[in-house]
């Protein structure tokens, strides 16, 4: 379609990812078979935050792990970006075991670095920089258990930020904190977005999160996972919760999802 | 501060550093201080007074000396007992065999258990030996070491010959013993560390870029480290015990276990208590020290997230 030259903003914007009906089946040991993935179709352009929302379950973490190459579609294709590479720089932030615990916040910051042979005064330099930037000045040499869950994601975001990614991939990262941590943690998110312009997938189940992350948000339907509807999302940033227009999307997604359930 | 709260205080630390267990994490300095009194104080004068006054009372020091002979025998470390020399350098001895068999069990327990954790074939191939190998006590092998190495001792090894140094005290077969004992409980452990690495960890790290020799140092080995260590500490553990027993069968003629069973064998039940009490020691010395290094090293073992 960026062929056409009508859509402007995609012509300018380079694709990240492409995802051609991809499929995944699990089979378990005793010979019965999931279908995790059917027929998804997506396509990501570089700069992006898109959001994956769907039920607990429903494929969006297997499909996130296939792009970031820790596992293999049984159908169709998925291509990356020119410039992307599986183990290079391409990042992923988990929501749990996100940091070593045997590395203190810097040291863990710095693991990517180190992988890439970064001397070690440099590495630690731009660690240092990163925590500072993820609101985690002073945390340097706390160990992961000595840091509150919330300072934990951002140390792990700051670990993914070390090896300046082209395409940062992030499964339910703020999952298992509470709810104002979260929401500054969304808010931290958006500004290094705004400010890097790095592509991002974030797989949430939660729709509020969806929507107030992403420029575009992907739902997800249940067994076997596929996309059931695409929003792109225009709201002015930071977006407000009370927005006419946020609700009407909210109440739209949660219908569908909701629907399925049934 | 009156000089009997800051000896009090001095009592309290050392306790506190020798990691007694008196009182929980919570309770209150006062109850702490008291289970450490308890424990450390009170509890070994009941006894010692008892065990005083039974001796006397009982008259037959060859059976049952008094806690002064005892004593006696300790704060005199130098005296030498006739052939077998003396409670100091028999002790030296023991720890010197210890040391070279505990290092060479934890050299090849470690490489091993790492290359059998990381390597299918290597597993496959050696965990039925180890299986049968393992539950097989130590001494058992004594005989055997004998046999193959003679009265070989560690100067020997190396073409020096007699040396008339301690080393010439460091028999071989000794040294093999002790080195079967430490090995099989620091090979399991690491073994089991090394299997147990969380999968996630390799995943953040494949996630970050890291080649497979690089996650072997930076993910396999410190994230195994606690089992690693405490494989150690059990093997040190078991290497002064199985010490103890190597020397006290006939072959031996040096060392704090043969200082025992000579001293016993000529009646002097107050050197005989007086070795015991020292093997005790040092064997509870041994294990503290591990345990320092184990919770100065993995700060963090236990409080995974």
């Amino acid at each position: 379609m960026s062929h056409g030259g009508i859509d402007s903003s995609s012509k300018e914007k380079v694709m990240a990812l492409e995802v051609y009906k991809v499929g995944k089946t699990f089979r378990s040991d005793t010979g019965t078979s999931v279908k995790a993935l059917r027929d998804v179709n997506l396509l990501v352009r570089q700069g992006e935050l898109v959001t994956l929302v769907g039920a607990t379950g429903c494929g969006k973490t297997t499909l996130l792990n296939l792009i970031a190459g820790l596992d293999t579609p049984d159908e169709g294709y998925l291509r990356l970006g020119q410039d992307l590479r599986f183990g290079g720089n391409i990042a992923h932030v988990f929501q749990h075991y996100t940091l070593f615990p045997w590395r203190t916040a810097i040291s863990n910051v710095s693991f990517g670095l180190q992988m890439r042979g970064v001397r070690r005064t440099e590495r630690l330099c731009r660690a240092a920089a990163l925590l500072a930037k993820v609101g985690l000045k002073g945390f340097e040499n706390a160990y992961p258990h000595e840091l509150s869950g919330g300072m934990r994601q951002r140390a792990a975001i700051a670990q993914a930020l070390a090896i300046e990614p082209k395409l940062l991939l992030m499964d339910e990262p703020f999952g298992a904190v509470d709810d104002s941590t979260r929401t500054e943690l969304q808010q931290m998110l958006t500004d290094l977005w705004q400010e890097n312009q790095t592509t991002i997938i974030f797989v949430t189940h939660n729709i509020d999160e969806a929507i107030v992350l992403g420029s575009k948000v992907i739902v997800f339907s249940e067994r076997p996972g596929k996309i059931a509807c695409e929003f792109k999302i225009e709201l002015p940033r930071p977006r407000d919760r009370m927005n006419n227009e946020f609700t009407k999307l909210f109440i739209q997604i949660r219908t569908m999802l909701s629907g399925q359930l049934d | 501060m009156p000089r009997g709260v800051q000896e009090h205080k001095k009592l309290w630390r050392l306790s506190r550093w020798l990691g007694c267990p008196s009182g929980g994490y919570f309770s209150e300095l006062r109850a702490s201080q008291t289970g450490s009194y308890l424990g450390w104080i009170i509890m070994p004068v009941i006894l010692l007074v008892v065990w005083q006054f039974a001796a006397v009372w009982l008259n037959q020091p060859w059976i049952f000396p008094p806690v002064t002979l005892v004593i006696d025998q300790l704060v005199h470390p130098l005296r030498e007992h006739y052939a077998s020399g003396s409670i100091l350098s028999n002790t030296f001895i023991s720890l010197l065999r210890v040391l070279l068999g505990f290092l060479l069990a934890a050299l090849t327990g470690v490489s091993l258990g790492i290359a059998m954790g990381s390597i299918r074939f290597v597993r496959g191939g050696l965990e039925p030996i180890v299986e049968v190998l393992r539950p097989l006590c130590p001494i058992a092998w004594l005989p055997f070491a004998i046999a193959v190495f003679k009265r070989g001792t560690l100067p020997q090894l190396f073409g020096l010959g007699y040396t008339r140094t301690v080393f010439d005290q460091v028999q071989l077969g000794m040294v093999f013993v002790i080195f079967v004992g430490g090995f099989f409980p620091i090979l399991t452990n690491t073994l089991d560390g090394v299997t147990g690495v969380r999968r996630n960890y390799l995943l953040l790290a494949q996630a970050l870029g890291a080649k497979r020799r690089r996650v072997f140092w930076h993910v396999y080995l410190p994230a195994s480290m606690p089992m690693i260590l405490t494989g150690l500490r059990q093997g040190l553990g078991l290497c002064w015990f199985v010490i103890i027993a190597a020397e006290m069968l006939p072959g031996a003629e040096s060392g704090i276990g043969y200082l025992l069973i000579y001293a016993s064998d000529n009646a002097a039940m107050d050197i005989v208590i007086a070795a015991m009490l020292i093997v005790g020691s040092i064997g509870a010395l041994l294990s503290l020290m591990m345990r320092r290094i184990m919770s100065g090293l993995v700060r963090w073992h236990g409080k995974e997230i």
